[in-house]
C-alpha cells in the first residue's frame, strides 16, 4: 500500500535480547497481518465485522503462569495459526485464485512468510527456557475443517487472518514481558504438557 | 432495514381469497366434469432440479391435452403459477409431463402443485396436493442457509437469493456486495431478494450477506458474474518443420478465474489449459506433435464456448527457430559472421535472414538481409576499422515467407586498425606572413585506431626533397606555426609545401599538402545568411584542379584566428556555409580558394553576419554651438562593436518631454551634423542631442549630448541697430518734411489767429487793468517738492512781444508797469473760436474770472513776461516761485485762479503762513493743486485755507490736452522740462514761420 510504513526488527540497538528481538518479529507481524485484514475487508466489501468466533485453542491466560508456560501457549497458538493460515491461503487460492496477483495477494504472502519467523523465535525462547528434554507443543493431527461454500470460506479465512492479528499481538506483549534473560528452569512433566494439548 | 412486502394478516386474507376460489373451482369442475366425464390427473410428482431451479412436474390420466396447473407456496398458500398448459405426453406409458422454472431457488421454501384436466371449459376435479418440501422446512436438515450458492452468471443477468434463517432468528437486511437490497419474505423463516443487471464480479466474486439483527451468525453466498470465452487470431505454425504450434489471443477479460471457472483450451480435442493458466498473459499457446493441417480451437467456462479454425500447409508457416552459437571473424572493414540452427531439417530450406548490425560509438544501426538455402553465415562488410560492433540475427522462409523467427542474442566484435584518413589541413597566415599550419582533429572513425602522433614536413615541389626534418607533434596538437618570410629564405623562394601526417599503430595516413603562399586580399561584398547557412556561388575555376577551399573566421579577429574551412571537390559553384560556432553580432569574412598541385589563389571574398545586431557601444559625441547653429561631430564605432552593417545615424533632439528626430542621416561614413539655425528661436536654454547609429537589427541606445544655447547677441544688437536707423532716417524724413511743409503744418496746425477789430476810439495807451485781483492771484500746480513749478505754472504770455516771451520771465520791472492780462493759449483741437485777447478790458478779465470753471489748456497757458509770475522765492533763485503777498495784492490782482470758487477778499485768507513758504510743497499748496494731491494736512492748515479747500484739487478743465494730475515719477518735473524743451522747440518752429 503506498505510504504505508515498513517496521524493521533491526533496531538501533544491536545488542537487543531475544525476547525482545522476537518481540519485534511479532510486532511487525501484527502490523503486517492488521494490513492484510484491512485489505481483505476491503477487497470483499466486509463492512461488518462478520465474526469472533475463535479457532485456535490455547489455555487461557492466568497470572500463575510462569515464563515457560507464557512461551509455550504463544508458541501453541503460533503454531496453530501456522497451519491455519497456510490451510486458508492454499484453499482460497484453490477456490477463488487464479487471477492476477494484487497487493492483497502480495501482503497475505507477507504474513505467510513471517509467521514461521516468528515461530522459530518463541521456539527458541521456549528451547531455551525448558531445556533440551523439553517438548514443544506439536500441530500435528490438528483437523482443520474448511467451510464448502465460497462465502463460508471467506469468511473463515478472514477468522484466520483475525487469529494471526490477535496472536501475533498477545505474542508481541508476552514476549515484551518476559525477562531478558530468560533462566532454564527445571524440566517439567509430560503429563503437565499433555494437559494443556492444543487440539480443540 | 428491510421491508417486508408481505403481512401475517395480509396472507391470511390472501389465503382465504384463494380457498375461497379453490370451492367455486371445486364446485365449477364438479358440475361440468358431471358433464363430461374428465377424470382427475393421478401419481402427481415431482422431480426438482435444485442447480437450474426447474420443478418437473408429471402426472398420469387425465382424459384431456390441456391441464390446469397451480403452484403455490406451501407456508402462506401464495399461488406462484396458475396457468393453462399442454404437457407433453409419453404415448407409450401415458405420463404428462410439464417443467416449471423457478424465479427462486427451490430449496428458499415448500411449494405445493395440484393439476387439473381441462377440455376448453370443462374441467375435472384437482388431483391431490403433491409438495416439494423447501429447506426452510423444520425437519430440513440441509445446513446451507442461503440458496443459490457459488453461482456463475453472465454480465447484465438477474439473480434472486433466498436466506433461510434459524427458528428465532430475525433478519436485518441482505446486502449485495456491499449494497442493502429489498427483502421479500417468502416463508416465515425465508426472506428473498433479488439483484438485476448484474456486473462483472472480481476475481473473488461478489458477495450476498444475510445479516441477522443479533449478527450471532453470518449466512451468505458468492456469485461470480462474467463473460463467456471469446479468443482471436488463432494460428498454427511450425519451427521444426514437423510440429504444429498454435497461437491464439485470449480476447477479453471474462471475470472468470481459477480451474474451476476459468477458461479452458482445447485445440483438436488436446487440452491446452494448462499451459495458459496465467491470466497475464494475453497470448496462448499450445503444440501438437504433427501437422495435421485442420486446427479447430475450442473455448469454454461456465457461462460458454467460443471456437476458431485454422488451415494451411507446412511450408506456408514456417517461421524459424531463433539462430543460436552466433560467431564473429572480424577484419578492419568487414567481418564474417555465422551461426548454428537447431534443427537439421534447415539445411535444405531457402531462408532469408536480416542482419542487424549496431555500431557502439553512434549507436547507428545497419541492417542487411542476406538469403539462401541453409543460410548459416554471412559476410559484413563497409565496416569501420577498430570499431565495437553488437550483431543478431533472424530469418524467415524465403519462399512463401509466413514471418520473421525471433532475433538471436546479440553478439560483440571489434574490427582491427588500419592506417588513419589523410587530415584535413589548412594554411592560416597573419598580416606579418606569419601564420600557423592548421589541421582538423581526426575524429575516431579517421582514426582508424589510437593516434600516437602526427607529422609535419615542409617539402619543396621544384626540389622534390624536404626543406627541413619532420616535425612531431603529439596527437592532440593539431598546428604547427610558420614564417613565411624564414621559409622563402631557405627555400630560395621557390613553393613550399607542407606536408601533414597522422599515425597510428597500423602505420601513417597519406600526407595533405598544404601550399604555403601568401595571397593578396580581395574586397568583399556583403553577403546576407539564410537559414541554410551563408549563400555562396562563383563560377568555376579550371585552375582549381583538386577543388575549392572555403575558408571563414571572424572579421575582426588579429592574430592568430581560429579559422574554419571545407574542401570542396572541383567543378563546385556553389556551398553554403553552416557552422556550429557562427554567433550572432559577428561579422564573418568568407574566402573561397582554388586549390592546385602549385599554388593555393584566392578567388573570392565575403563579408557577412549571420544575424546582424544594433551596435554595442555608444557614439562618441560632442556638440557645441556656431552662432545659431548647433555642430554635433561624433567619432566612428569601432568595427567589433557595430555587430551590423552600419547604416547611419539617427540624430534626436530631446526637450524635456518630446524626443524628436531632427535628422536620418544615411551616410555612414558622415560624421557630424549641424542643425541649421537651431539656436535662432530660443534666447536661451539647455538642449540635448541624441545621435543613434543603426544597423539592420536596430538603433543601439544612442549617446546625449547638452548644449546651452546663449542668446545670439550680435543679432539682436544689429536689429536694434537697425531699427534705430529706420528710427532715425524715419524721423529725419519727417522733419524734412514737415521743415518743408510747414507753412502747410502751420496753416493745417496753427493757424493764425485773426487780430481783433478795435474801435477807432478804444484807447491805446496802455494803463493798469481795471480788474481788481482775486484774493487768490496764484495758480499752482500740485508737484512733487523737487519739482519746477515754474514749467507747470501756468505761464502768462506777454500780449505784445509773444517772440520774447522768454524776455518777459522774471522781467519784474516790465511786468510791473505794464497791465497784465492773461492769455490762454489753446492748442485744443476743438473748434471752439479762441477767445479773442481784450489786453486792457476788465470786461474780459470779469469775464475770465467770473467763471471758475475755465476751459483752459495748461500746456497751453502761457503768460507774457510781464504777466505775473508766481514765484516763490524772492531772489528768484529758487525753481518755485511764490509771490510775495504785497505783490500779489498789487500786481496779481488780475491773476489767474482757476477752479477755484472766488471768494470774498480777506487779509487773512489765502496767506500762507511764513513757514509754509518754507516747505516746496507748500510752497506751491497756494496755488493750484489737483484732487489726487490735495488733503488737509491739518485742521489748521484747513482752517487756514478756508473756504478754498473745497475747490482745490478739482480741475475741471475739458479740453486740456495735458493731464492736470502730476506724474508720481521722481523725474516727473524732469520729463515735463523736456517736454517743455520740446513743445517750446516746435513752438519756436512754427513761431518762425510767423509772417
Amino acid at each position: 500500500m503506498a505510504g504505508r510504513s515498513t517496521r524493521s526488527i533491526n533496531g538501533s540497538n544491536g545488542s537487543r535480547t531475544a525476547p525482545a528481538r522476537a518481540a519485534a518479529l511479532a510486532d511487525l507481524l501484527h502490523y503486517e497481518c492488521s494490513t492484510l485484514l484491512e485489505l481483505f475487508r476491503k477487497k470483499e466489501n466486509f463492512t461488518e465485522d462478520v465474526t469472533d468466533r475463535r479457532l485456535v485453542s490455547v489455555p487461557p491466560p492466568s497470572s500463575q503462569l510462569d515464563t515457560r508456560d507464557k512461551l509455550w501457549r504463544i508458541h501453541s497458538a503460533l503454531l496453530q495459526c501456522k497451519k491455519l493460515l497456510e490451510t486458508a491461503v492454499a484453499k482460497e487460492e484453490e477456490e477463488l485464485g487464479g487471477g492476477k496477483k494484487g497487493e492483497y495477494e502480495n501482503q497475505r504472502k507477507l504474513v505467510k512468510e513471517r509467521l514461521p519467523l516468528l515461530i522459530l523465535s518463541t521456539g527458541e525462547l521456549l528451547k531455551a527456557a525448558e531445556g533440551t528434554t523439553s517438548l514443544t507443543p506439536s500441530v500435528e493431527g490438528l483437523e482443520v475443517n474448511v467451510p464448502t461454500g465460497l462465502l463460508d470460506l471467506k469468511l473463515w479465512v478472514y477468522r484466520v487472518y483475525k487469529e494471526v492479528n490477535y496472536w501475533s499481538k498477545t505474542a508481541a506483549n508476552t514476549l515484551k514481558d518476559l525477562p531478558s534473560v530468560i533462566v532454564k528452569e527445571g524440566a517439567r512433566t509430560t503429563r503437565a504438557r499433555n494437559r494443556r494439548s492444543t487440539r480443540r | 432495514m428491510a421491508h417486508l412486502s408481505l403481512t401475517p394478516t395480509s396472507k391470511l386474507i390472501s389465503s382465504g381469497f384463494v380457498w375461497l376460489l379453490w370451492i367455486v373451482l371445486g364446485f365449477s369442475t364438479s358440475h361440468t366434469h358431471a358433464d363430461t366425464g374428465l377424470t382427475v390427473p393421478q401419481r402427481v410428482t415431482l422431480s426438482p432440479n435444485w442447480g437450474t431451479q426447474e420443478l418437473s412436474i408429471s402426472w398420469l390420466g387425465g382424459g384431456a391435452t390441456t391441464f390446469d396447473l397451480i403452484i403455490l407456496r406451501t407456508e402462506f398458500n401464495e399461488t406462484v403459477f396458475y396457468e393453462t398448459v399442454t404437457p407433453t405426453v409419453n404415448k407409450v406409458s401415458g405420463l404428462h409431463q410439464w417443467t416449471w422454472t423457478s424465479v427462486n431457488p427451490l430449496e428458499c421454501t415448500s411449494l405445493s402443485v395440484k393439476i387439473r384436466s381441462r377440455d376448453g371449459h370443462t374441467t375435472s376435479e384437482w388431483s391431490q396436493t403433491e409438495t416439494l418440501q423447501g429447506n426452510d422446512h423444520p425437519n430440513s436438515e440441509q445446513r446451507v442457509k442461503v440458496f443459490p450458492q457459488d453461482k456463475v452468471l453472465p454480465v447484465g443477468a438477474n439473480i434472486t437469493f433466498c436466506c433461510i434463517m434459524d427458528e428465532g432468528m430475525v433478519l436485518d437486511k441482505i446486502k449485495y456486495d456491499g449494497n442493502t437490497t429489498s427483502v421479500t419474505r417468502l416463508s416465515r423463516r425465508t426472506y428473498s431478494t433479488t439483484v438485476s443487471n448484474l456486473v462483472a464480479s472480481r476475481q473473488s466474486g461478489s458477495n450476498m450477506l444475510c445479516l441477522p439483527e443479533d449478527r450471532e451468525k453470518l449466512y451468505g453466498a458468492v456469485v461470480f458474474v462474467g463473460y463467456p470465452p471469446l479468443p482471436i487470431d488463432f494460428k498454427c505454425e511450425t519451427h521444426d518443420l514437423r510440429s504444429a504450434v498454435c497461437q491464439w489471443g485470449k480476447g477479453r477479460d471474462t471475470h472468470l478465474y481459477g480451474s474451476k471457472r476459468g477458461t479452458r483450451y482445447f485445440v483438436n480435442n488436446r487440452d491446452c489449459s494448462e499451459v495458459n493458466k496465467d491470466v497475464g498473459q494475453k497470448e496462448a499457446t499450445c503444440t501438437l506433435d504433427t501437422w495435421e493441417g485442420n486446427w479447430t480451437l475450442v473455448a469454454k467456462n461456465l457461462l460458454g464456448q467460443y471456437s476458431l479454425t485454422d488451415t494451411a500447409e507446412l511450408s506456408h508457416r514456417v517461421c524459424p527457430v531463433v539462430p543460436d552459437l552466433l560467431s564473429v571473424v572480424a577484419d578492419a572493414w568487414n567481418a564474417s559472421l555465422s551461426w548454428h540452427w537447431k534443427y537439421d531439417s534447415y539445411s535444405s530450406l531457402a531462408l532469408v535472414c536480416q542482419v542487424e548490425i549496431t555500431a557502439t560509438e553512434d549507436e547507428k544501426l545497419i541492417k542487411r538481409v542476406f538469403s539462401g538455402v541453409g543460410l548459416r553465415s554471412v559476410f559484413l562488410s563497409d565496416l569501420y576499422p577498430d570499431e565495437h560492433y553488437s550483431v543478431k540475427v533472424r530469418c524467415g522462409a524465403q519462399q512463401n515467407f509466413w514471418k520473421w523467427g525471433n532475433w538471436s542474442k546479440l553478439s560483440s566484435f571489434k574490427t582491427k586498425t588500419y592506417v588513419p584518413d589523410t587530415p584535413d589541413a589548412w594554411l592560416w597566415l597573419n598580416t606579418d606572413n606569419t601564420g600557423k599550419v592548421v589541421w582538423k582533429p581526426l575524429t575516431r572513425r579517421q582514426s582508424h585506431g589510437k593516434l600516437t602522433q602526427y607529422e609535419v614536413f615542409l617539402w619543396s615541389p621544384e626540389e622534390n626533397r624536404a626543406l627541413a626534418p619532420a616535425v612531431t607533434l603529439p596527437p592532440n596538437n593539431w598546428s604547427m606555426p610558420v614564417n613565411l618570410t624564414e621559409i622563402a629564405f631557405f627555400s630560395n623562394n621557390g613553393s613550399v609545401v607542407a606536408k601533414v601526417t597522422a599515425r597510428n599503430d597500423a602505420g601513417s595516413s597519406p600526407p595533405a599538402r598544404v601550399h604555403l603562399t601568401s595571397v593578396e586580399p580581395l574586397a568583399a561584398p556583403r553577403i546576407v545568411y539564410t537559414d541554410q547557412g551563408f549563400p555562396l556561388f562563383w563560377e568555376n575555376n579550371a585552375n582549381a584542379t583538386c577543388g575549392y577551399v572555403v575558408e571563414w573566421l571572424d572579421a575582426f579577429c588579429p592574430q592568430d584566428c581560429p579559422v574554419e574551412w571545407i574542401k570542396l571537390p572541383a567543378g563546385t559553384t556553389n556551398v553554403s556555409i553552416e557552422s556550429a560556432t557562427f554567433q550572432p553580432g559577428v561579422r564573418y569574412n568568407l574566402s573561397l580558394y582554388s586549390c592546385s598541385l602549385d599554388a593555393r589563389e584566392l578567388l573570392k571574398r565575403w563579408q557577412g553576419y549571420t544575424q546582424e545586431l544594433v551596435p554595442s557601444v555608444a557614439l562618441t559625441l560632442s556638440a557645441s554651438q556656431q552662432n545659431a547653429d548647433i555642430l554635433l561631430t561624433w567619432k566612428e564605432i569601432p568595427l567589433v562593436n557595430r555587430r551590423g552593417f552600419l547604416l547611419g545615424y539617427n540624430i534626436y533632439n530631446s526637450t524635456g518631454y518630446q524626443f524628436k528626430l531632427l535628422e536620418n542621416v544615411s551616410d555612414p561614413e558622415t560624421m557630424s551634423y549641424t542643425a541649421k539655425d537651431f539656436a535662432k528661436g530660443f534666447t536661451k536654454g539647455t538642449f540635448k542631442f541624441t545621435v543613434k547609429a543603426y544597423t539592420a537589427a536596430g538603433e543601439n541606445t544612442g549617446t546625449t549630448a547638452t548644449v546651452t544655447i546663449e542668446p545670439y547677441t550680435d543679432w539682436l544688437i544689429l536689429e536694434i541697430l537697425t531699427s534705430l536707423g529706420l528710427v532715425t532716417l524715419l524721423l529725419a524724413i519727417v522733419t524734412f518734411t514737415c521743415y518743408k511743409k510747414r507753412k502747410w503744418v502751420k496753416k493745417a496746425f496753427y493757424p493764425d489767429i485773426p487780430e481783433p477789430k478795435l474801435p477807432s476810439d478804444w484807447p491805446r495807451t496802455r494803463g493798469p487793468l481795471d480788474v481788481k485781483p482775486s484774493p487768490h492771484s496764484m495758480v499752482c500746480v500740485v508737484e512733487t517738492p523737487e519739482y519746477d513749478c515754474i514749467k507747470e505754472m501756468l505761464v502768462a504770455i506777454p500780449e505784445e512781444d509773444e517772440d520774447d516771451a522768454g524776455q518777459g520771465i522774471g522781467d519784474e520791472s516790465v511786468d510791473t508797469d505794464e497791465p497784465t492780462s492773461l492769455r490762454y493759449y489753446n492748442q485744443m483741437v476743438d473748434e471752439r473760436p479762441i477767445r479773442p485777447r481784450f489786453p486792457d478790458s476788465s470786461a474780459s478779465s470779469i469775464s475770465s474770472m467770473s467763471s471758475a470753471h475755465t476751459d483752459v489748456t495748461y500746456t497751453g497757458i502761457q503768460t507774457s513776461g510781464s504777466s505775473l509770475v508766481l514765484q516763490l522765492d524772492p531772489q528768484g533763485s529758487s525753481e518755485c516761485h511764490q509771490p510775495q503777498l504785497d505783490r500779489s495784492v498789487s500786481y496779481g490782482g488780475g491773476g489767474y485762479r482757476p477752479q477755484m470758487q472766488p471768494r470774498a477778499p480777506s487779509d487773512d485768507m489765502g496767506l500762507p503762513s511764513p513757514e509754509s513758504f518754507l516747505e516746496p510743497q507748500a510752497a506751491c499748496s497756494g496755488g493750484y493743486k489737483p484732487q489726487g494731491s490735495w488733503q488737509l494736512d491739518s485742521p489748521v492748515d484747513a482752517a487756514e485755507m478756508g473756504s478754498l479747500a473745497p475747490s482745490l484739487g478739482s480741475p475741471t478743465s475739458v479740453a486740456s490736452t495735458q493731464f492736470l494730475l502730476p506724474d508720481g515719477e521722481e523725474n516727473t518735473g524732469e520729463k515735463r522740462q523736456l517736454s517743455s524743451s520740446a513743445a517750446s522747440w516746435l513752438t519756436n518752429l512754427l513761431s518762425s514761420t510767423k509772417p
